[in-house]
């Protein structure tokens, strides 16, 4: 009942682990997979060369999500041959996120991460924290769809394509990277937000400004995903917010075909994705559904 | 959920040259074992790990790196940014206790032994050092009623080695219900090599670089077992840390790579 298939890619469950959350090695991944229940996993994203990202704090709580500022620390692609290896034994399929501060990167990495054995690449044009990378192209049609097309001339995997919110108009980026080949729509990532401390009058994060998470952010992702699902015919993942079995179906019926999970890790553990299947099937059979499928985008007819 | 709160210092003890310890105007109880993340306005955030878990609440810090040197500019009255405290504290459920602790690895020994001799267990504790002038809380063991042991590296006190020689000896004539240890990772390995053959179950409190330190960045976990040091640690059990092939062995440092401890591999 909540076998869902994307992109020729069969998922036991439609619930995946969102990249940036738990994705830095295989033994995490592995167990996202394992005593998780998630059913795919996308690695954290991986680089040509490894970063340390930011400096702490990289993560402040506040009502209703999180503000994150890792600034996309990873230990280079040439590292990461072994992680890919421990997490593929947790059984499901994993995506391998890769981000570039230019076409060449994006496209050297994603080829590495195919001949490591990934089940599909995600290009990471969303990430909103550092400089020339990640959102920067995503903000933009052009660079978008160059990132895409680049991609797609070295791998054969399916390659999905994370968005930002934070683009002036999501639904021209993605028809950007559907026209460029991309397989699969992710929407969204973070959104760029922050938090100053009263006391000491500056800002918390060690990077100022950081990615917004969590339930706050999930009315402007299903607004994205049903705008997006609207008008292009490749699938769509929903990500942002989601934190419970009712959220994933909302995005369902915006016309998501599966949905990302990230920092309801925090709040609801690691077997998250378990608990979010389970509350979809139990909708499911409520209302006499058979599968996820006959759900999707029902919002739009 | 885990709200940063800027506390004031109230009181800074100078426990030994390189090492001193932060009194924080924080009324909140912690488990020993437990850390915080302690954020430097405008330099950064690290976690160490509670040394008073009643009361106001203490930190105890070696002079290490840019961050400890910057802490230990600090005085009475200034503000640090607190999370926690977090993580899995140790659990005491036998009666007679050993602790062996390297350095400043005391600093979350002491606060238990205080509390399993006021709940009436018998506490013996293995203390080693560089030198006797480094030497960390020892009186306060002994004030609490504990059987301290020492061990330095020059032999300016107690038996001249390590805490692992001093363990070694004392095994052999006597035997524990729990142990507990903090410290250099390569000599908690080795203290869970000894008390395994003495069938002794052990628990090790483990240093990490942390990001997140609330269980989401992936940042700390434990190649092998999958299990995160901020979350289902900073404590472990023997059993556990026998499965991961990165226990003694390596760290991740920022960006995820393995940094093999006294760099070999």
């Amino acid at each position: 009942m909540l076998e869902v298939e994307l992109c020729g890619i069969k998922l036991r469950n439609p619930t995946m682990l969102a990249s940036g959350i738990l994705g830095t090695s295989g033994a995490a991944l592995k167990r996202v997979a394992l005593s998780g229940g998630a059913g795919a996993i996308v690695t954290k994203s991986i680089g040509l060369t490894p970063r340390e990202g930011h400096r702490n704090p990289t993560v402040v709580e506040i009502n209703g999500g999180l503000i994150s500022a890792i600034g996309l620390a990873n230990p280079g692609y040439e590292e990461f041959g072994d992680e890919i290896r421990v997490a593929k034994e947790g059984g499901v399929p994993v995506i391998g996120s890769v981000y570039g501060f230019n076409f060449a990167e994006y496209a050297a990495v994603a080829e590495t991460l195919q001949k490591y054995g990934v089940d599909a690449i995600e290009l990471n044009i969303s990430y909103p924290n550092v400089g020339k990378a990640g959102a920067f192209f995503g903000y933009s049609e052009e660079l978008s769809h160059e990132v895409v097309k680049e991609v797609k001339k070295r791998v054969s995997l399916p390659v999905f394509a994370k968005l930002t919110a934070g683009a002036g108009d999501i639904v021209a980026i993605a028809k950007a990277c559907e026209e460029a080949g991309a397989d699969a729509i992710t929407a969204i990532g973070a959104l760029r937000a922050m938090k100053i401390d009263l006391i000491t009058g500056k800002p918390v994060l060690g990077n100022e400004v950081g990615g917004l998470s969590g339930p706050c952010i999930k009315p402007i992702a299903l607004r994205c995903v049903y705008e997006i699902a609207r008008e292009v015919d490749i699938p769509v993942i929903g990500c942002g917010g989601i934190t419970t079995g009712e959220d994933a179906v909302e995005f369902f019926l915006a016309g998501a075909k599966a949905v990302q999970i990230g920092t309801a890790v925090l709040y609801r553990g690691i077997t998250v994705f378990k608990k979010v299947s389970q509350e979809i099937k139990e909708y499911l059979e409520e209302n006499g559904y058979c599968s996820v499928d006959e759900i999707v985008g029902l919002a739009l007819r | 959920m885990h709200e940063m709160q800027v506390v004031e210092i109230k009181k800074i003890i100078k426990e030994t040259k390189r090492i001193k310890t932060f009194i924080l105007d924080l009324d909140v109880s912690a488990i020993p074992g437990q850390f915080v993340m302690v954020w430097l306005p405008g330099v950064d955030e690290k976690p160490m790990s509670v040394s008073y878990t009643k009361g106001d609440l203490g930190i105890t810090v070696l002079r290490l790196g840019d961050f400890t040197r910057r802490l230990f500019e600090l005085s009475p009255g200034d503000v640090l940014g607190i999370r926690g405290p977090m993580g899995r504290g140790f659990k005491v459920y036998g009666d007679k206790l050993l602790l062996v602790g390297g350095g400043v690895g005391v600093a979350p020994l002491a606060p238990l032994a205080e509390e399993a001799l006021r709940d009436g267990k018998e506490v013996t504790a293995i203390i080693g050092a560089i030198t006797k002038s480094e030497l960390l809380f020892v009186d306060r063991i002994e004030r609490a009623g504990g059987r301290v042991l020492i061990s330095t590296d020059d032999g300016s006190a107690g038996k001249k080695g390590f805490t692992t020689d001093v363990l070694r000896e004392l095994l052999e004539e006597e035997t524990f219900d729990q142990c507990f240890t903090c410290g250099p990772e390569i000599m908690m390995a080795k203290v869970l090599d000894i008390t395994r053959e003495k069938n002794i179950p052990t628990q090790a409190s483990l240093h990490r670089y942390f990001k997140c330190g609330i269980g989401i960045c992936g940042q700390c976990v434990l190649d092998g077992i999958g299990l995160r040091v901020c979350k289902e640690g900073p404590t472990f059990r023997d059993k556990e840390l026998r499965k991961s092939p990165e226990f003694g062995r390596y760290w991740r440092n920022a960006a995820g790579q393995k940094i093999y401890f006294g760099g070999k591999k």
